[in-house]
C-alpha cells in the first residue's frame, strides 16, 4: 500500500501532466505515457497503475467531449453503435485482467504500446469525403462544418462490422493496458470504414469515456483505484493535455511528433524489458 | 444529420458531460488540498473519494441520458442500442462486487 505525502501527490500530479501533455501532442490520451511512468519511475505496482490511467482517460474523455458537442463533429448515432462493442470488450478486459500476473501484462503493455507507436510514424491522413453537402449521409454518416475549407464535409460509414469487432478490441486494451484505445480505433474508422479523420477522433474520443468506465468500475471493486492517486493524476492529466493543444493547435511541428512516437517506442522497450 | 433531434440529444448530454467534470474535478481537488493541509479533516477524504465517484458516474449518466432521449423521440433502434451499452455497465458493475 503506498501512503500519501504531499511529495507524492506533487510527483504524481507532474506526472500526469506531462503524460497528458506528451499524449495531447502525439494525438493521444495521457495513458500511453502514464502507465510506464507509473510503474518504471514510482514503482507502482502494474494494476494500480492501469487503475489510476482509467480514471485519466474518463477524465479527458469527458471534459473533450463536453467542449466539442454541439459542432457535429461526434458521430453520435455511430458512436452509441459502436460502444456496444467497446463497453462489451471493455468488460472482458477487465474480467481477464485479474487473470493475468503483473509481469505479463507488463509486457503486454510493451507490445501494444509499441505497435501503437510504430503506427505513429506512417499515419495515412485519408480524406474520405463527399464534396457534394446535398448527398445522403445515410443512417449512419454524418455531416460537419471543416473550419478549413469553409465547406460542409459528408460522409458515409462502410463496413460497419469490421468497425464493431475493432472496437471490441479496442475496449478489451483499453481495460488490460489503461488506456483509451483511440489508436486502434481512429486509424480503423478513418482507413476501413470510411469515416473522416477528425470525425472518427471526435467520435473515438466520446466512446472512450464510457469504455474506461467498464474497467474503471471493476478496478474499482479490487481496490486497484485510490481515490488521492487517482485525484493527483487526473487533475494533472487534464492541465498537461489542455497544454498540449493548445501547443499542438499552434504549431504543426512534424519533427516534434517523430521525436515523440521515438521516445514512445523507448519507453515501451523498457517496460518489455524491465517486466519481472 | 443536423436534425433538431441530434441537436437536442447533443445539447443535453453536452451539459451533463460539463457537469459531471466541474463536479468531480472541482471536488478532487478540493479533497486533495484537504488531504495534504488537514488529513484528517472528515471532508478530506469524503471530497476525493466523491469527486472519484462523480467523474466515474459521468458517462453513465450520459447513457441513461442517450436512453432517455432517444426514447423520447421514439427510435427504438438506439434506444435499444443505448440500453444494451447500461446493460454492460450493470454487468461490470455485478463482476466488481462479486
Amino acid at each position: 500500500m503506498i501512503t500519501i505525502s504531499v511529495a507524492l501527490v506533487a510527483v504524481l500530479f507532474l506526472m500526469g501532466a506531462l503524460a497528458g501533455t506528451l499524449g495531447a501532442l502525439l494525438g493521444l490520451g495521457g495513458g500511453i505515457f502514464l502507465v510506464p511512468f507509473l510503474v518504471l519511475v514510482l514503482h507502482v505496482p502494474m494494476h494500480l497503475a492501469v487503475g489510476t490511467s482509467l480514471t485519466t482517460v474518463i477524465a479527458t474523455s469527458t471534459v473533450v467531449s463536453a467542449g466539442r458537442l454541439g459542432r457535429q463533429l461526434v458521430n453520435l448515432r455511430l458512436g452509441m453503435l459502436l460502444e456496444v462493442a467497446t463497453t462489451l470488450g471493455g468488460l472482458t478486459g477487465g474480467v481477464v485482467a485479474a487473470t493475468i500476473p503483473p509481469h505479463v501484462l507488463q509486457r503486454v503493455f510493451g507490445v501494444v504500446a509499441g505497435i501503437s507507436a510504430l503506427m505513429m510514424f506512417r499515419r495515412l491522413d485519408r480524406r474520405n469525403v463527399i464534396l457534394d453537402p446535398s448527398a445522403d449521409p445515410g443512417r449512419l454518416g454524418g455531416r460537419y462544418h471543416e473550419d478549413e475549407s469553409g465547406g460542409e464535409v459528408t460522409y458515409r460509414v462502410k463496413r460497419i462490422p469490421v468497425g464493431m469487432g475493432v472496437s471490441f478490441v479496442a475496449g478489451s486494451i483499453s481495460s488490460l493496458l489503461g488506456v483509451g484505445g483511440g489508436i486502434i480505433k481512429v486509424p480503423a474508422l478513418n482507413g476501413w470504414c470510411g469515416v473522416p479523420l477528425r470525425a472518427a477522433a471526435a467520435t473515438s474520443a466520446f466512446m472512450i469515456g464510457v469504455t474506461a468506465t467498464t474497467g474503471a468500475i471493476i478496478y474499482y471493486g479490487r481496490g486497484d483505484i485510490v481515490p488521492w492517486m487517482s485525484a493527483s493524476t487526473v487533475l494533472g492529466v487534464l492541465l498537461g493535455s489542455r497544454l498540449g493543444m493548445a501547443v499542438s493547435e499552434k504549431a504543426r511541428a512534424k519533427p516534434l511528433k517523430l521525436l515523440l512516437a521515438i521516445v514512445l517506442c523507448f519507453v515501451c522497450v523498457l517496460m518489455f524489458v524491465r517486466a519481472r | 444529420m443536423s436534425t433538431p433531434a441530434v441537436e437536442r440529444l447533443e445539447h443535453l448530454l453536452g451539459i451533463v458531460l460539463h457537469a459531471g467534470a466541474v463536479a468531480s474535478t472541482t471536488l478532487l481537488a478540493v479533497g486533495l488540498l484537504l488531504l495534504m493541509v488537514a488529513p484528517s479533516h472528515p471532508w478530506a477524504s469524503w471530497a476525493t473519494t466523491a469527486g472519484l465517484l462523480i467523474l466515474i458516474a459521468t458517462p453513465v449518466t450520459r447513457v441513461v441520458t442517450s436512453v432517455a432521449q432517444y426514447a423520447v423521440e421514439r427510435d427504438w433502434l438506439f434506444v435499444t442500442l443505448t440500453a444494451m451499452v447500461l446493460v454492460v455497465l450493470l454487468g461490470s458493475l455485478l463482476v466488481a462486487r462479486g
